[in-house]
């Protein structure tokens, strides 16, 4: 008797089940003229944007995501070379991925739109003639302050590691942004590597500790509207988004200079569909594509097209157009080697453990 | 004859057995050598693993930091299995015994939620337990707390979520030992008049042993690698070193130091499997 | 009389103590159904906006989705299948022969049952990138089926320890080959075993996180799919999804565990 219901559960889940998704995956099959996979930050590009591309060039797009651009290096570097075609590495990491022969050279024929592209944003000292990379967005990791529930005035993360702000925050789980921000709030730079001041900045990041309630770096945002966490060290966009759910979020910049980044598109080396991935970073580029960016996504757009059609709204909202002074004193992180990146991560270690 | 016999067998077995031992050999023997083989390596600056003989990753794993989180998922490992054995022995009492005519129903209805995802349930968890979420609220209305109460992103949320998604683990074998458990004993013990403490302690407890045993082995083991329990509920600040190890594949990009964590581990979960079969465990319990 | 009330008291302690348990089993469950309602449109989706079904139209349209769980269903529909066959002809041939190193094997097949699943995770992603077996569905099949194929003959095992072999000496005596006398004799009595192992196997392979998480390559399967969309806030989809599984398998249970089914074909036979 039990062997019978065991087999009849079996069955009919299978049935079930296969009936389930056979319904839905009609639809999913539209006539696909070859494909790409990229490989994102998580929360990044908005769906409607790639949607748009599946259906302007018929291409289909696989997008993958992650958190942290150290788990976007092991990822790649663990897979057969091409699984991903298209990658989007901050600053540091492009150059490190040049270094090590990741990427390969984009097709700048194909680039009609780089024109669009401020030239501040350009021939930056990681890739001197983009000839692997174009940007996509930028920003600085800032403050976010629950002025409902934290009546202090904060100005610079060194405010965050006031013991009074215990349990309270919700920070990134980015070991070079965690670590160089204690760096910065005591006026050293985040990519140190002298090992008495990294015992310094060991000192400072373990104040942390007890102030920390959640690391996330995908979605900090939603620490800080369900009011988990009233303070936050994120992403500014993450801030931004966190303000229009609950006016009382504000967004602060440290007055130390904030950690700065900008993230590019790259084809990796041995990319299958490369043709189509110089295709797609080029539709980034076109002005639609980068204002439907930066209304889902509010960083800081080096589309000057785009930004000149986003009017005062975006213009004039701080936590979306990083002020000048902002960026001006921000500081970019630079690769480091092996043996100070384990140093860091020790830190890392003893801070979340 | 003996020989004979011999030779006729080698043939089915082979057929039988071959396909097991190669896939064994392929999938577990090999990759796990190579792991034991890794942690004795070290990187290059492309982060590569390079093959020269270091002792280096194993002396890093006796840092103060390391050696505080092994003990911190040991903690953690312990109270969950202590809160599955808690609660779960009356539980399987009850639905093996006590409501024995729905036994079968009552068994059903602690396997049908793992059947689904179990890292939604432990996001339900984490909406139920959050800040602004449905405690908190209830508990505000009825005015039992003035201030949201913080449950979740610490250590007590880990072992919650560990507790939670390891229970079934606990009331499989207990449910199995209890069922077998002799009713005439059970009664002629009542009717002695033993008091039920002394009942339980002489009879069922030594009766049910090795279903404790498999069922504490079951939940502890697993809880040392569960990293997206302490991801989710734990807000990283209660790491296991489950967590050490998918670091150290990831971000940390240094696979032999994740490797040497690794064998750590398995050299760990040996000692209780030993410590396990020297109390008379079975291991066959430990895979039904 | 006052025996059979106190008898009573527990009895009612012990169904409280029982419900109290299953509300704990089932609390997130309720706030997965509850949430699959949720009309709101914003990340993080935590906020009650409002009653709605249409997440579950939408969830037809979320072919990222739809495709994940479909490929969770074939990997571990394949995976049952390879591990039930290889477990099934491992455990039989294990109990019928002496050979040497079986000790070994043995101590093989407790690995993947006892270590931390994280550490067969990692050692099968290095095994994948140093032998270059692509990742996807093929690696997710493989690895699956590696820690499928214990647990399998474990079941099986448990069946054959009351096993009588002479009944298969006596039907092979009668001119049966070996064939027959397996699928014959040896088979059907070792259906439940297998049966069970089966189950379990699917659903070790349905809900699997760590070992998936890392062989999937580009493929993603239902749980990975829900870890990506915990990152940025679980949407109401994902939840309609999860209410539907936990619905089919409730029906499911319910028409097997009932005598509906049974009470249903007498009537059919009565009626013929």
């Amino acid at each position: 008797m039990k062997k019978k219901q065991v087999v009849s559960i079996l069955l009919t889940f299978v049935l079930m089940v296969g009936g389930l998704t056979a319904c839905g995956s009609s639809n999913s099959n539209t006539a696909s003229k070859g494909s790409l996979n990229i490989y994102v930050w998580t929360e990044y590009v908005p769906d409607s944007v790639i949607q748009n591309f599946e259906n302007e060039t018929g291409i289909k797009v696989n997008v993958s995501t992650y958190s942290t651009n150290e788990d976007m290096l092991a990822k790649v570097k663990s897979e057969k070379s091409g699984t991903f075609d298209i990658v989007q590495p901050s600053d540091y990491m492009v150059e490190q991925m040049i270094g090590q022969g990741m990427l390969q050279k984009l097709d700048q024929s194909a680039m009609t739109n780089k024109k669009n592209i401020g030239s501040a944003f350009l021939n930056r000292s990681y890739d001197p003639n983009n000839q692997y990379s174009m940007p996509y967005l930028g920003g600085v990791a800032a403050i976010a302050v629950n002025t409902s529930k934290i009546k202090n005035n904060i100005t610079s993360y060194g405010d965050l590691f006031n013991p009074k702000y215990k349990n309270t925050m919700v920070a990134l789980d980015d070991y070079r942004a965690v670590i160089g921000m204690a760096a910065r709030s005591m006026g050293m730079s985040m990519n140190e590597t002298n090992d008495a001041k990294l015992a310094k900045i060991k000192a400072q990041t373990l104040k942390l500790k007890d102030n920390i309630k959640v690391y996330d770096s995908d979605s900090p945002k939603s620490e800080l509207i369900s009011g988990d966490c009233t303070l936050g060290y994120c992403w500014n966009a993450e801030i931004a988004l966190a303000m229009q759910e609950n006016p009382a979020i504000k967004i602060v910049y440290p007055k130390e200079g904030a950690y700065e980044f900008l993230d590019n598109w790259c084809i990796t080396k041995g990319a299958k569909n490369a043709a189509n991935a110089n295709k797609f970073i080029n539709y980034m580029m076109k002005v639609e594509t980068a204002k439907a960016v930066s209304e889902e996504s509010p960083y800081l757009q080096p589309n000057k097209a785009a930004v000149a059609l986003l009017g005062d709204k975006y213009k004039n909202n701080k936590a979306e157009n990083i002020p000048e002074d902002v960026i001006k004193n921000g500081e970019f992180l630079k690769n480091l080697d092996t043996a100070t990146l384990a140093k860091y991560n020790a830190i890392w270690t003893e801070l979340k453990k | 004859m003996i020989k004979q016999r011999f030779r006729s067998n080698a043939g089915p077995a082979l057929v039988m057995i071959g396909p097991v031992v190669l896939w064994l050999a392929f999938f577990v023997a090999i990759p796990l050598i190579y792991v034991l083989v890794m942690s004795f390596c070290g990187i290059d600056k492309n982060y590569n693993v390079i093959f020269r003989f270091t002792m280096g990753n194993y002396r890093r794993m006796f840092d103060i930091d390391y050696v505080e989180i092994y003990g911190q998922s040991i903690l953690i490992a312990f109270f969950s299995t202590v809160i599955c054995l808690v609660l779960g022995y009356p539980f399987s009492f009850l639905i093996a015994r006590t409501f024995r005519s729905k036994k079968t129903i009552l068994y059903m209805m602690v396997i049908i939620p793992f059947w689904t995802n179990s890292l939604i349930r432990l996001y339900g968890w984490r909406t139920f337990l959050g800040t602004n979420g449905l405690l908190n609220k209830l508990l505000l209305t009825l005015h039992i707390t003035s201030e949201p109460i913080q449950f979740l992103f610490n250590r007590s949320a880990t072992i919650l979520g560990m507790a939670y998604v390891l229970f079934p683990f606990m009331v499989l074998p207990l449910y199995t030992a209890i069922e077998k458990l002799d009713q005439a004993q059970l009664e002629a013990s009542a009717d002695l008049g033993a008091h039920f403490r002394s009942t339980f302690l002489h009879i069922m407890l030594p009766q049910t042993a090795s279903g404790i045993f498999s069922g504490c082995i079951m939940v502890f083991i697993p809880c040392l690698g569960y990293f997206f329990v302490s991801d989710i509920l734990g807000g990283g600040n209660a790491d296991v070193i489950g967590n050490l190890i998918q670091r150290q594949f990831q971000s940390g990009n240094n696979w032999p130091l994740g490797a040497a964590l690794s064998i750590i581990l398995i050299v760990i979960t040996l000692l209780l499997v030993k410590l396990y079969q020297k109390c008379g465990g079975d291991m066959q319990s430990l895979g039904v | 009389m006052c025996r059979q009330t106190k008898e009573k008291c527990a009895h009612n302690a012990g169904a409280v103590y029982c419900g109290l348990i299953y509300a704990f089993l089932f609390l997130p469950i309720v706030v997965i159904v509850i949430n699959s309602f949720n009309a709101t449109n914003t990340k993080p989706y935590l906020t009650w906006k409002g009653f709605t079904l249409d997440w579950y139209g939408k969830l037809f349209q979320n072919s990222a989705l739809l495709d994940s769980f479909q490929n969770t269903i074939f990997i571990a529909v394949t995976s049952t299948l390879l591990s039930t066959f290889i477990g099934t002809l491992a455990a039989v041939g294990m109990y019928k022969y002496k050979f040497r190193g079986k000790n070994i094997i043995d101590g093989l097949l407790y690995i993947p049952v006892v270590i931390p699943e994280i550490v067969l995770g990692i050692s099968l992603l290095t095994l994948f990138t140093n032998t270059n077996i692509p990742r996807g569905l093929l690696s997710l099949v493989l690895a699956h089926t590696t820690f499928c194929i214990p647990f399998v003959i474990f079941n099986i095992r448990a069946r054959l320890d009351g096993y009588d072999k002479s009944i298969e000496e006596a039907f092979m005596d009668l001119g049966a080959n070996r064939l027959t006398t397996f699928l014959r004799i040896t088979l059907p009595v070792l259906a439940p075993g297998i049966g069970g192992g089966a189950l379990l196997a699917f659903t070790l392979s349905i809900d699997d996180v760590i070992v998936s998480y890392f062989t999937n390559g580009l493929t993603m399967t239902f749980p990975l799919k829900v870890m990506e969309s915990i990152k940025s806030g679980v949407s109401p989809d994902v939840n309609a999804l999860s209410t539907l599984i936990l619905l089919a398998t409730m029906v499911i249970v319910i028409l097997t565990q009932s005598n509906l089914l049974k009470n249903l074909r007498k009537v059919l036979k009565r009626q013929s």
